[in-house]
């Protein structure tokens, strides 16, 4: 394959950029053609997770920008940071604008593939050329039928497999997990950054016999939680609420939940970045996104937003001014380690 | 027949590959250049050496999941074909309307799709499940986890992928001659020795091509064991996704992915050896 791949590459070109140019040069002009003409048009491509995520977005945000500035908007889905960074590198553009958790943000501002922002829409809305826009929390969720008295409160108790015996299940994504295990072996919370990783293998140790399943798809947490195949679980908030909703017998607690912020980028040099700029700056105001986020069960980063939710919606969002207290944010830029290997470390300790 | 009318006009006929010239050009343009393409990535990023490979093929993870990637589809393989063969002997032994019932059934599984087909299996034997419903009705106190372990994924897996089983190995059987049965029988062959002797090397084709079907597509799988089994159980195409699409890896994947092509393509190419490759498709 290999030997193959390398005299077609040498027998048509010198070497492999130009290759790729020319190739990609005769592909751009075919694959571009529609999108050339969307750019004019006054069309807007944003990347969504689709579902009840988009039909959110779409009330909220989506509709209501376009009766305001009749700049269409079209959507595709899922969200995925890998064809971000590729279609920068090729010049071919499916979506202007999308959104990335902090880790990713980080890495996608440095390696340059997201625009410049100069100015916060909101105060304080600004971070490393991503507009914070909504948040999600990490909380602590358990079957009341299996606990009537009352489940873990806190990420130490959820560890304890002699008081709260049960079968546990956790995201399969280790820059979450493992400020939880830190939290469960008595680090304080303004201690956790730089994380000691070590220490965090040792904690989940302790736990892994009791981790029947680690979840990696949202869907799926509710599902696992709903249908009780676990007593306890470490679940996204919205998740969580989509279980109650259903009639599952199921409690949670918003202490010591890990909140996790989703900020708007815009692609680099995509023809729409003006466009994208704009549709940003509406979708942090304060009227949409607090409706946006009371409907796709998110908390609103910018505080102005609070204003246009009750207070029973407020009960539901991890940044309202009772729960925040509660809860505590990740610390991205002081994670302590490369996050690659830790990643690697990760699995491997899953499959040992 | 290409060879019969080129004899008569003297010169090669060239319509046969003029006819498959659209689709030789789009699989040249879609699928081939971006398949070079990852094999350069492999070497290239995130620049030129051979490093990919060396952390593939020395790192303990890497080797752990490519082994149980491999020991999964040939587990899976086994199943299909003990659950495969006795039913496509079934449906060739039956009445065409029973049988066209079967392959019905065997190929209604198709018109699910995968994913839905995974999250039923979720449904059926999880804790409040029918399966462990009657268990515990039988008198089992507590019945065994069903879910999550690599019972389920490969029950699971057998399910989705059965189907190609059956179709090879229905497809050869009945194109076997019953006079070559009941010369065997005259002969004084009875039950087991003619199923040894005469019917079984007469499947045989058709149980390769069924095996290495299964064991391909198999290879390629991550998502219903990462759903439905146990979190030791890892297979390759999830680690490459994770590569890319978490940490923007292409190198590290587009390698992986290279190894996994390679190892498929040996056991194809021992395959074509031994019984030739357009058997494959019946």
């Amino acid at each position: 394959m290999t030997a193959t791949g390398k005299g077609f590459s040498t027998l048509l070109a010198p070497n492999r950029r130009t290759f790729l140019k020319a190739s990609g040069a005769a592909l751009t002009t075919t694959l571009a053609m529609p999108y050339i003409t969307r750019a004019q048009e006054n069309v807007l491509y944003i990347n969504t997770w689709g579902g009840p995520w988009e039909e959110a977005a779409k009330a909220h945000l989506f509709d209501p920008f376009t009766a305001e500035t009749g700049i269409q908007i079209r959507t595709v889905s899922p969200v995925s940071f890998a064809k971000l960074a590729q279609q920068v590198q090729t010049g071919t553009y499916e979506f202007d604008i999308t959104t990335l958790g902090g880790g990713e943000l980080i890495r996608a501002d440095q390696a340059g593939i997201i625009e410049d922002i100069a100015e916060a829409p909101y105060e304080g809305g600004l971070f490393h050329n991503g507009v914070a826009s909504h948040a999600f929390a990490t909380v602590i969720a358990y079957r009341t039928d299996k606990f009537p008295n009352g489940g873990p409160q806190n990420w130490a108790e959820f560890w304890d497999v002699e008081r709260f015996p049960g079968s546990r299940c956790l995201q399969r994504y280790p820059a979450r997990v493992l400020p939880l295990a830190l939290l469960a072996d008595g680090v304080a919370v303004e201690d956790l950054y730089p994380l000691d990783i070590d220490r965090a293998f040792a904690s989940l140790d302790k736990i892994k016999d009791h981790i029947l399943v680690w979840w990696t798809a949202g869907a799926q947490s509710t599902q696992i939680l709903r249908d009780g195949e676990v007593d306890l679980i470490g679940i996204w908030h919205g998740r969580y609420f989509e279980a109650l909703d259903a009639g599952a017998p199921v409690g949670m607690t918003w202490n010591q939940g890990q909140i996790d912020r989703a900020y708007w980028v815009v692609a680099k040099d995509t023809p729409n970045a003006e466009n994208a700029k704009k549709f940003i700056e509406f979708a942090t105001s304060a009227k949409p996104l607090a409706g946006f986020v009371t409907q796709a069960d998110y908390g609103p980063l910018n505080p102005a937003a609070n204003e246009f939710i009750s207070a029973e919606d407020a009960k539901r969002m991890p940044t309202s001014p009772e729960n925040y207290p509660l809860t505590f944010e990740q610390d991205i830029e002081n994670f302590g380690a490369d996050i690659e290997e830790v990643a690697q470390r990760f699995e491997e300790w899953i499959a040992s | 027949m290409g060879a019969t009318i080129s004899r008569l006009s003297e010169k090669p006929n060239l319509w046969p590959w003029l006819l498959l010239a659209p689709l030789a050009i789009y699989l040249a343009i879609f699928f081939l250049v971006p398949l070079i393409d990852v094999a350069i990535m492999s070497f290239t990023e995130p620049r030129l050496s051979i490093a990919n490979y060396q952390k593939v093929l020395t790192g303990a993870l890497y080797q752990k999941v490519f082994l149980n990637t491999f020991m999964t589809a040939a587990l899976v393989t086994l199943a299909c074909l003990c659950v495969g063969y006795p039913l496509a002997y079934l449906m060739n032994a039956s009445k065409p309307r029973t049988a066209m019932l079967i392959l019905l059934l065997v190929t209604m599984s198709f018109w699910t799709s995968f994913l839905v087909r995974t999250y039923a299996w979720m449904v059926l034997l999880g804790n409040n499940g029918p399966i462990v419903a009657f268990l515990r009705a039988v008198g089992f106190e507590t019945p065994p986890q069903l879910l999550f372990t690599r019972f389920s994924s490969t029950l699971a897996m057998v399910h989705i992928l059965a189907p190609y089983m059956i179709m090879n190995i229905y497809s050869v059987m009945r194109k076997i001659d019953p006079v070559l049965i009941r010369s065997a029988e005259s002969l004084g062959a009875r039950g087991f020795s003619l199923f040894r002797h005469v019917y079984l090397p007469l499947t045989a084709p058709g149980i390769a091509n069924g095996c290495v079907l299964v064991f391909v597509i198999c290879l390629g799988f991550y998502v219903t064991p990462v759903l439905l089994g146990s979190p030791r159980e890892q297979m390759i195409a999830g680690l490459i996704g994770h590569q890319i699409e978490e940490f923007l890896a292409f190198g590290m994947g587009s390698a992986m992915a290279m190894v996994l092509l390679a190892i498929t393509l040996a056991i194809l190419a021992i395959y074509h050896r031994r019984f030739g490759l357009d058997k494959l498709w019946g």
